[in-house]
């Protein structure tokens, strides 16, 4: 030491430093690069300095408040190191005193004190504790160095000799503001450090609490990062699970599925496909926990960390974000609307259940299957599906030989009996043998490898007519209470279809048979003129109710043509047919006018108990004269006449007119035409031009126009006909609504009429 | 078969009045599907219910019928009643029914009655 402060006189700092002193910032480098933590760092380097070149060092910083910190405080002897401690916190330096310390802050510039007098001591010393412990401890020479970094001081390194120790030269503060400008620097990358760490944490505690999942994922398929949530999903206990375990062990814990159930290759994640230089799309993907058979949807996000340059991808972050909520929702609506519409098409049950059954699988399960109750109280399976046509033989086998008993304690006969829903999951093999009714029955039953089974009621508006089961099996999806709720409302849905299936069928045998029957046989021999009729009723989706037509003397020499269309709900419609037909009758028999017996009917139709049983009429009363005949034409809701001219021609005739039944009060006005030889009179109801398939066009009035200009060389029945065939083949064999067509001609046979 | 895509509902509740919305075909099939919409309790606290006939390409007597049933629903309860204008072939058929004199019609849903 005293070698270092005899040495030669340094000029400048820039001027090499003595042996002693280059291995001394040798050994100052290694430590300041090893560590990054700015207080462990501090203490190295104060120990650096003692005894060589200090007996005491003590390193201060400025904090932000700026207030005077001593982070490193080391001397000889360790009690005196311990007691500056404890004094300077109870005394701290004041930032704007005349402490050497403060002064080399506020200065930056180094301060070298060769000989501390006891005045000296005394005059910075921060009150006379302190400066009775420097003069105690026989404080005799200091260099007070800055630590300077990016034009601030961020503190001092003091190095101090006690007692008869060499005094301090210029070398040593040389030496001294180097050392102390080298630790400056490692002080600033360690509080840069830090503060990047600090981001790094806040990032973290960000990442740690959003509800999506997230992962960092290098390009061999480590996990290097992982929230909680991530570790949620996963199914592990804490992220660290997950980046400690080895690539690819974790994923095949779960199955994976697309949108449509199909297995997806893991190579298609988006995050895999980063790494290949693809595109990374979002995608929607299925995840099963094979171990629980729990499902969640999840949207997959994947985004890159590139290299500095922006080229090789070194890492993909994940973020899973849940969906399954929304996706249960959205699917259990989308599969009730289709379900519905199934059972909405039409009024064949079995059929129809069979549909439902498909519709089942494989979005809910692996198999369904409709149990239906028989008037005779058996149980009868009508539908069963599975999409493999394989595992589909062991179900029907088992309908086959095992079907069961209503007075059975459990399955589906406990359901149909009791008309609660059962949900059974985890379903083990003694579970199984319990139920089983012999060897064959449990290998069947063990065959189909349930593992979560389902059945609900079929409830109808009166009772329960029978159960649906569902079962989840080689997909390892487990069925859930949220699947129970949407199969629970299937049954009803499926109930009430079914038994109003039932109702309807028995209505429509009724209805039909009423109609068939009150529909006149045969049309009467009217003098001069030949009337047709031609009647197609609807299929069987048509509601109760249909076209009817009558022809009947009015008058002493006149004829009502009529045609109309009732449309109601129930048996009671097909009743209102008849009523329309005896009513016209009786009020044309009473004498009244075509208004007067439109406006019997609407009176009639009122008089039955609401629920908007309507009508539509078209009258036309034919009175033959010397030219042909007379026509009066009164129209109530219902399309014009078409009066045809021997030319083809076909022009409308009546006047729009109010429904009967609804509005009051109607409006019927009366027009007037005249039949001549040669030309035809048409009467149709809505079924003929409204003809077509849904989604397409209907023959229309227009068509129907067109359509007349057959007329003329058709005789009247071949002419109907024509009409009929027309509009049965628009609408491929399935009308949506009856047809009616009545026509009528003055007897004047021509040579061109075939 | 019939049923595919027939009739879409939409119930929309704007300012004084409900708006049925509908798009598609009304008919047969499609009928108890707005009768069970014009039946609903939620529409019952309403001024004025509005039939949005704008979409509607195709309404047979089944419809119609339902139509009437919404319309009496109405007069029941008391509120105001109006369809918006259909297709061609849905304004001939409410020419033809009469409705045109009785029941209110009107160009666009959002149209005031005053």
């Amino acid at each position: 030491m005293g070698e270092r402060s005899d040495g030669q006189p340094r000029s400048t700092p820039a001027q090499p430093v003595s042996d002693a002193g280059v291995s001394l910032l040798v050994e100052a480098g290694a430590v300041l690069a090893s560590s990054l933590e700015p207080a462990t760092t501090m203490g190295q380097v104060a120990r650096l300095t003692v005894p060589e070149l200090a007996d005491l060092c003590v390193i201060d910083l400025l904090d932000d408040d700026g207030s005077i910190r001593d982070v490193a405080v080391v001397a000889t002897q360790a009690d005196i190191a311990e007691q500056l401690e404890r004094l300077r916190a109870s005394y701290p330096l004041d930032p704007d005193g005349e402490h050497p310390v403060a002064r080399v802050i506020r200065g930056g510039e180094a301060e070298l004190l060769p000989e501390m007098t006891r005045m000296l001591l005394s005059s910075f010393a921060q009150g006379s504790v302190h400066a009775q412990f420097m003069i105690d401890h026989d404080y005799r020479s200091a260099v007070v160095a800055p630590l300077p970094v990016r034009g601030r001081t961020l503190g001092t390194l003091s190095v101090l000799r006690l007692g008869d120790g060499a005094r301090y030269g210029s070398d040593d503060l040389e030496l001294v503001c180097e050392l102390a400008r080298r630790a400056a620097l490692a002080i600033d990358n360690a509080r840069l450090f830090s503060r990047l760490q600090g981001t790094e944490q806040r990032l973290e505690a960000v990442l740690a609490s959003v509800a999506e999942a997230i992962t960092v994922v290098d390009e061999q398929g480590q996990t290097i990062y992982a929230n909680q949530a991530a570790a949620e999903l996963l199914g592990v206990g804490s992220p660290g699970e997950l980046t400690s375990a080895a690539p690819g062990s974790i994923m095949p814990r779960f199955l994976v599925l697309d949108e449509q159930g199909r297995e997806l290759d893991l190579e298609c994640m988006p995050g895999r496909r980063l790494f290949k230089g693809e595109q990374a799309e979002p995608l929607l993907v299925r995840n099963i926990v094979r171990a629980t058979g729990e499902e969640r949807w999840l949207i997959v996000r994947s985004t890159p960390i590139r290299e500095p340059d922006g080229g090789r991808v070194l890492y993909a972050v994940n973020v899973f974000e849940n969906i399954t909520e929304v996706k249960r929702v959205e699917r259990s609506e989308s599969f009730m609307a289709e379900a519905s519409r199934v059972l909405a098409s039409s009024m064949d049950y079995g059929e129809t259940l069979g549909r439902v059954a498909q519709l089942a699988v494989p979005q809910i399960a692996d198999w369904c299957a409709v149990d239906l109750l028989t008037e005779q109280d058996t149980i009868e399976r009508v539908a069963v599906h599975h999409s493999d046509p394989t595992r589909l033989a062991l179900a029907e086998e088992l309908d086959r030989g095992y079907q069961p008993a209503l007075d059975e304690p459990e399955g589906v006969p406990e359901v149909i009996r009791t008309g609660e829903a059962r949900i059974f999951t985890d379903i083990q093999p003694d579970a199984l043998a319990a139920y089983a009714r012999d060897n064959q029955h449990y290998e069947l039953l063990s065959a189909i490898g349930a593992t979560s089974v389902i059945i609900v009621p079929m409830a109808g508006p009166t009772k329960t007519i029978g159960a649906i089961t569902l079962v989840s099996a080689e997909s390892t999806r487990r069925l859930s209470s949220a699947d129970l709720a949407l199969a629970e409302r299937l049954g009803r849905r499926a109930g009430t279809a079914v038994e109003n299936a039932h109702l309807y069928t028995e209505r429509t045998r009724i209805a039909h048979t009423l109609q068939q029957a009150l529909l006149p046989e045969s049309l009467p021999e009217i003098p001069a003129a030949e009337v047709e009729a031609r009647y197609c009723a609807a299929g069987e989706l048509n509601e109760v109710g249909g076209d009817f037509y009558d022809v009947f003397a009015y008058g002493p020499d006149g004829w009502i043509l009529a045609i109309g269309d009732v449309c109601g709900k129930g048996p009671r419609a097909a009743g209102v047919t008849a009523l329309a037909r005896h009513t016209l009758r009786a009020a044309a028999m009473s004498g009244q006018s075509l208004s007067e017996m439109l406006g019997a009917l609407h009176q009639a139709l009122r008089e039955q108990p609401p629920g908007a049983d309507m009508c539509t009429a078209c009258l036309v009363e034919m009175k033959p004269n010397s030219a042909g005949a007379s026509l009066t034409v009164a129209l109530a809701g219902h399309p014009p006449a078409l009066l045809i001219g021997s030319d083809g021609v076909a022009k409308q005739i009546g006047q729009h007119g109010t429904l009967l039944g609804v509005l009051d009060p109607i409006n019927v006005t009366l027009e007037h035409a005249e039949l001549k030889a040669g030309a035809t009179l048409l009467l149709y109801t809505d079924g003929v031009p409204d003809a077509g398939v849904a989604g397409g066009e209907p023959i229309g009035e227009d068509g129907l126009i067109e359509l007349c200009g057959r007329a003329p060389e058709l005789s009247l029945p071949k002419f109907l006909e024509h009409v009929e065939h027309v509009a049965l083949e628009r609408a491929r064999g399935t009308l949506r609504d009856d047809i009616a067509l009545l026509g009528a001609r003055l007897l004047n046979r021509t040579a061109s009429q075939r | 078969m019939l049923g595919d895509e027939h009739l879409q509902i939409d119930v929309r509740r704007e300012r004084d009045r409900v708006v049925v919305g509908l798009r598609g075909e009304l008919d047969l099939l499609a009928a108890p599907v707005l009768q069970a919409a014009v039946e609903s309790p939620e529409i019952d606290d309403t001024e004025m219910l509005v039939i949005d006939l704008q979409d509607v390409r195709f309404v047979d007597s089944a419809g119609l019928r339902v139509i009437l049933v919404a319309y009496e629903r109405s007069q029941q309860r008391g509120q105001a009643f109006a369809l918006s204008r259909g297709s061609a072939q849905v304004d001939r058929l409410l020419s033809i029914a009469g409705l045109d004199e009785h029941l209110r019609i009107i160009e666009s849903p959002d149209e005031l009655l005053v």
